[in-house]
């Protein structure tokens, strides 16, 4: 397991690229250390569930508020765990490879990477735009709608372009576009950690102390 | 084009992919997402999205974290070190007696924890040091070790289970509860092994000397009380579990506070300890949930294709194989493939195709849950690339080379086939307990 010291960044690079880097790293650190400690949250909110379970009357919102911390956990704490160098590879070939080596293949590979980040996003805004009440097919033009009525009319002008929102069909009935939200921000912060990634290891084979 | 080709497609394009060593989710989740759109177009790129909401509402992967968690505060705190002391002291007049008791260790530790990591840092860091003083033969150790370790994913509870139960739709109490007697039985083989190869060759594992085995009877009773703590996390566990007080999921949160107060009352959860357990936790858990989120969108495209239907038409009816003659080609490929394959890579590649593929022709599901566990073992094990031979070599003191982690496991290896033979041959070892406590 890699420490969790800050990753190093390599000097070659001009100033705002790594100014990028820096501010993404301790960016996404910081809300991965966050969500660290969500454990002891969906820990304790286990524990309330078997106990209300056993003592009182059992709850109807323990479960599926433990389920949005776990997204919440992974999602978040997911650039994070990029920083920290736990996403297997399949070490076949790649162990075997240099560090400059290994630069030119994940800065072209991490483009797969990224397409599929970016499908995820795509498909999160799609979902996160029906569970606000939108049943077409344009979800970046509802957003785009939302934003201009927020800004020029104000909360309620924008709470006019929402139509049904959408809840979970459990009988505590939770709202899901918070969750949504959550989720698509999770994806487009592992879209900028893939992208310091890329600029890491252009600096790499660049050259230039790391 | 035809189905089996565009399964194919994506079969082979994912191994290009994997070879390239991007990360193992990145490359899944890019060929899922291209074959989705290539295929359906716009309506294709929910897919990969939709497969987050499906892991969300997928209430028994909420035990993953928990288990994990679990298993690096104990791994980390050391508070299952006096274990080892417990069976040392008791089972070392024995002839080889301290592997034995090595092999005892790791069943306890299994119990606890449902991964292999817990069992290998304290067999590698604690047991092998005190085995090879006393002049054990290193070569024996080192395959105990990693054999033990190996147990944790077997004996419940057990995270590639759980993993498993995600992939073929089946419940994880059964699960566990299938994997309870394969993994005393292998246990045993290990321990017979064990003792008769020290019978024959007795320089391999000496009894303790006169001196050491004098310890006085208070002692060893005294000794005895390291055993409650497994015993008591297990109950913790199980025992709110089974007489239906909590979900599993419940109760793995019970089991993961248990663990941690433990450590807390014994001292040992430093602010070092503290940080790395649950460091290591959110990265492990990010590593399983991210790859799973990726391979559960190639899953829905793979399934929409219907290529598994397409596969088994090809081997039973084209090339007229028995469900038997396949089902020990897929062990043997799985097993192949387990030796130069990345081991949770293989477990979310394999599961999607052979699953499916098993229960297509007429296999219990839960039983082979239990024969995929045990060749998941066999994976973890096998050179050049097994997680628990990169765990030992990280771990285990510098006189032991690489070599002799290799050549270590072959006994073991030999065994886990013979048990993974017994298992397939009579499938009530793995279906009697569930059977009996569930009734079916």
């Amino acid at each position: 397991m890699a420490d969790a010291l800050p990753l190093a960044i390599p000097a070659g690079l001009p100033r705002p690229i790594r100014g990028y880097i820096r501010s993404i790293d301790a960016m996404n650190r910081f809300i991965g250390r966050v969500a660290m400690y969500m454990i002891f949250v969906l820990i304790g909110i286990l524990l309330w569930s078997s106990f209300s379970k056993t003592f009182l009357t059992p709850t109807l919102w323990t479960l599926e508020m433990a389920q949005f911390v776990m997204v919440a956990y992974y999602i978040l704490g997911g650039p994070y765990s990029i920083q920290l160098g736990s996403n297997v590879r399949m070490d076949l070939f790649y162990g075997g490879w240099s560090v400059r080596q290994k630069a030119w293949f994940d800065s072209i590979t991490v483009f797969f990477l990224m397409f599929y980040l970016g499908v995820l996003f795509y498909g999160g805004l799609g979902s996160l735009s029906y569970s606000l009440g939108y049943f077409g097919l344009e979800p970046l033009e509802f957003f785009w709608q939302l934003a201009v009525a927020f800004f020029t009319g104000g909360p309620e002008a924008a709470g006019e372009i929402l139509g049904f929102l959408e809840r979970s069909s459990t009988a505590w009935r939770p709202y899901l576009w918070p969750i949504k939200t959550l989720l698509v921000l999770g994806v487009l912060l592992m879209l900028l950690q893939a992208l310091a990634e890329l600029f890491r290891d252009i600096g790499r084979i660049r050259g230039g102390e790391v | 084009m035809p189905y089996e080709m565009i399964a194919l497609l994506m079969f082979s394009s994912m191994m290009l992919m994997l070879l390239t060593g991007q990360r193992v989710f990145g490359a899944i989740g890019f060929v899922g997402a291209a074959a989705g759109m290539l295929l359906w177009g716009v309506g294709g790129v929910d897919v990969p999205f939709s497969a987050a909401m499906k892991l969300m509402k997928w209430y028994p992967l909420l035990t993953l974290p928990m288990f994990i968690f679990m298993g690096y505060v104990l791994s980390e705190s050391r508070i299952a070190d006096d274990l080892y002391k417990m069976f040392h002291v008791w089972m070392g007049n024995v002839k080889g007696g301290l592997a034995i008791g090595t092999i005892g260790l790791m069943v306890l530790i299994s119990a606890m924890n449902g991964l292999s990591v817990a069992g290998m840092a304290i067999g590698a860091t604690i047991a092998l040091p005190e085995l090879l003083r006393r002049g054990y033969d290193k070569i024996m150790v080192t395959g105990v070790v990693q054999a033990g370790s190996s147990l944790g994913i077997l004996v419940p509870p057990s995270v590639v289970l759980v993993l498993y139960a995600m992939i073929a739709r089946q419940p994880v109490g059964q699960l566990w509860l299938a994997g309870v007697i394969p993994g005393l039985m292998m246990a045993t083989m290990f321990i017979i092994y064990i003792y008769v190869r020290c019978r024959m060759q007795p320089h391999l594992g000496p009894p303790l000397s006169e001196e050491e085995r004098n310890v006085p009877m208070a002692e060893k009773l005294r000794l005895l009380r390291a055993g409650l703590l497994p015993i008591f996390i297990f109950a913790s566990m199980m025992v709110p579990f089974v007489n239906g007080w909590t979900s599993l999921v419940e109760s793995s949160a019970i089991g993961a506070m248990t663990a941690f107060l433990a450590a807390i009352l014994k001292g040992r959860m430093t602010k070092e300890v503290f940080e790395n357990s649950v460091r290591n936790t959110l990265a492990i858990s990010c590593m399983f949930m991210w790859i799973i989120l990726a391979a559960l969108g190639f899953g829905a495209i793979f399934d929409g294709l219907g290529a598994v239907k397409a596969i088994e038409t090809l081997f039973t009816t084209q090339l007229g194989l028995n469900p038997w003659m396949i089902l020990i080609l897929m062990q043997l490929s799985f097993i192949l493939m387990g030796t130069f394959l990345d081991d949770t890579a293989m477990l979310v590649i394999v599961a999607p195709l052979y699953v499916p593929l098993v229960g297509m022709l007429g296999f219990d599901l839960i039983w082979y849950g239990i024969l995929y566990t045990i060749t998941t073992q066999i994976a973890y094990m096998t050179p050049p690339f097994g997680y628990n031979l990169f765990l030992m070599r990280a771990m285990a003191p510098p006189e032991i080379g690489l070599m002799d982690i290799y050549r270590s496991i072959i006994p073991f290896v030999g065994i886990m086939i013979v048990a993974l033979g017994l298992v397939m041959i009579f499938p009530q070892i793995a279906l009697w307990l569930p059977e009996y406590v569930y009734g079916k």
